[in-house]
């Protein structure tokens, strides 16, 4: 008889379930035990993307690029609103914009697309979310290749404060890592979750101080008398975000429209922004586990 | 829960002396709820809640216990739909079962429904590399057994191909390599021995009497009845979800051969009926139409 591996015994009794602490801790070993099955994974998703359009991975410089000459045109020429060198003001927030639409996107097929590799072996299925969202870091570190050629057109704001872009980039990942995984098990069960998801995400852009600065929507009359609402669009992760991204990449325009060059990000915001992220992933985790077992029946 | 713990936990009397098991089933059950398992849209859910919809259930496997132990080959046979694949797809820790208790020792290796799984992207070549990241194996493992995998497949030029220009025979070959050159300790097949060409069938029953021979635990689904009394030293058949009988291959063949047969005459039975209702009903509805005009 050969000898038996003894570390693939795998129990299961029905009778017994886990509770929330036990699937967190589940969650976490899945991941750590399969860091190269998510590296694979995500190093063929970013060749596949690459590999199948005619210019390749020239799109992920020509997009962000292409976008920002569309809004430049609307706001600084249609609109005549100007915000100084308004292209990197821009351009500062299209950038982990474009980076977290595709990777929820990404993230809300990621389960339901792999369904037959789902009904034929046992993997933990949390890998999936995780290697799309990570693939997604691919295409903002490519992102930042038109930026740099950007800033080469306004050198008074090249500073060295963009080396901090990649701290930034942690947290927002974080962040986008903890709504892939919810969004990954929601669409097994209900399948146009992915039409809410880009119609939520149009929405949310247009909350979000992409286009605009911060205090530009202070200073709108309507937040001015609704105050309770101005508050609770301030709790937009991406107020923080953008207003971070904006701060090391161009600076920042303040109330009564002083301009400043590139600065130190708000260190708290970010830090608390941080902390609910990974309060949020660890919620998610839980969520992801809890249905997982259900999703090669669902499938 | 630990292996020593469920040791102590499991009730006496299905324990074969001597030798070590490689898969214990007790009372195993799957239970689909139709109302999640059916594709859905927000609006369909939000519908059934309006309506009231009544929740649907039904067990596609019920009070199944089984014990296979190292070394043994164990044909799985029965009609359609009567719950084959969903037993192996619990033994492969694919799906958990709704009640009962599955302890497996040893790594599992079977790609269920072969060669359907794979990247359609990506290359026969990197298609190894996935399937044995998926099986959790280290990538060291993977690229030692890479050479046996692509000799077995022998797939030629292809093997650096996408492989949606593959045709089934030769995903089927892929997924038959892969599944069998991992080591595993426990092998599930489900209907592989009918793929391929001839040449190839020779070669994987070659290659899954080896294996049993190397004392591991084999699974097999099949519809080849000859295969299960030539190979399989014991046999189930499962009809409704539930174990029919178990034993020696012959006696369990037998019995599903004749309940093959009687099924065939009642459906040739409720076939006839049905002709002659809808004989009857024509004519009715011929002398209604006369009654008209």
């Amino acid at each position: 008889m050969t000898a038996v591996n003894h570390t693939y015994a795998r129990v299961y009794d029905a009778s017994v379930s886990p509770g929330p602490i036990a699937l967190l801790r589940e969650g976490i070993d899945d991941v750590r035990s399969h860091i190269p099955l998510i590296r694979y994974l995500a190093q063929a998703e970013v060749k596949k993307k690459g590999a199948n359009t005619l210019l390749g991975n020239v799109w992920w410089v020509m997009d962000p690029l292409l976008q920002m000459a569309v809004y430049v045109m609307f706001i600084e020429i249609i609109r005549s609103r100007s915000t100084p060198d308004f292209p990197l003001f821009v351009l500062a927030a299209i950038l982990p914009w474009k980076w977290f639409t595709a990777s929820v996107q990404d993230s809300t097929s990621s389960v339901v697309t792999q369904e037959r590799l789902i009904r034929q072996i046992a993997f933990p299925k949390i890998v999936l979310p995780i290697a799309w969202v990570s693939s997604g870091v691919v295409d903002f570190a490519f992102g930042l290749i038109p930026l740099a050629v950007i800033m080469l057109f306004f050198p008074d704001r090249i500073t060295a404060y963009p080396v901090l872009i990649p701290v930034i980039a942690v947290v927002q990942y974080v962040f986008t890592l903890a709504l892939g995984l919810v969004v990954a098990a929601g669409n097994v069960f209900f399948r146009d979750l992915g039409n809410v998801v880009r119609h939520a995400l149009r929405l949310w852009w247009f909350l979000s101080p992409g286009l605009y600065s911060i205090s530009q929507f202070e200073d709108t009359p309507f937040f001015k008398e609704h105050h309770l609402l101005l508050e609770l669009a301030l709790l937009n992760p991406f107020v923080t975000l953008f207003n971070a991204y904006r701060s090391v990449i161009y600076g920042s325009v303040e109330a009564g429209g002083t301009n400043l060059p590139p600065h130190m990000p708000d260190w708290v915001a970010l830090g608390s922004l941080f902390v609910v992220s990974v309060v949020l992933i660890a919620v998610a985790t839980i969520v992801f586990k809890r249905l997982e077992p259900s999703f090669a029946k669902v499938l | 829960m630990s292996a020593a713990e469920a040791e102590a936990d499991w009730p006496e009397g299905i324990s074969l002396a001597g030798a070590e098991h490689a898969i214990r089933t007790r009372d195993v059950g799957v239970q689909y709820a139709l109302r999640f398992t059916r594709k859905k849209t927000i609006r369909q859910s939000f519908a059934d809640v309006v309506t009231r919809r009544r929740e649907e259930r039904f067990w596609a496997l019920r009070h199944v216990s089984l014990e296979i132990v190292h070394g043994e080959s164990l044909g799985v046979i029965g009609p359609n739909g009567a719950g084959k694949s969903t037993l192996l797809q619990v033994l492969a820790g694919i799906l958990h079962p709704s009640e009962g208790v599955v302890d497996v020792r040893g790594q599992i290796s079977g790609l269920l429904t072969l060669g359907a799984g794979f990247d359609q992207e990506l290359t026969g070549r990197e298609n190894i590399l996935l399937a044995g990241a998926f099986l959790g194996l280290d990538s060291v493992v993977v690229s030692e057994i890479l050479p046996s995998i692509i000799e077995f497949a022998d797939l030629g030029d292809f093997i650096d191909a996408p492989i949606k220009v593959y045709s089934s025979g030769m995903r089927a070959r892929l997924g038959f390599s892969i599944a069998t050159s991992v080591d595993p300790d426990i092998l599930l097949l489900d209907e592989v021995l009918a793929t391929g060409d001839a040449i190839f069938r020779e070669k994987s029953k070659a290659r899954v009497i080896e294996l049993v021979r190397a004392a591991k635990a084999v699974v097999l689904v099949t519809h080849d009845m000859n295969w299960v009394t030539e190979y399989c030293n014991r046999a189930i058949l499962i009809e409704h979800g539930r174990i029919e009988i178990e034993g020696e291959p012959e006696e369990v063949v037998e019995l599903h051969r004749q309940h093959t047969a009687e099924e065939k005459a009642r459906k040739l039975a409720a076939l006839r009926a049905s002709d002659h209702d809808a004989l009857v009903a024509r004519r009715r509805e011929r002398r209604a139409r006369k009654g008209r005009t």
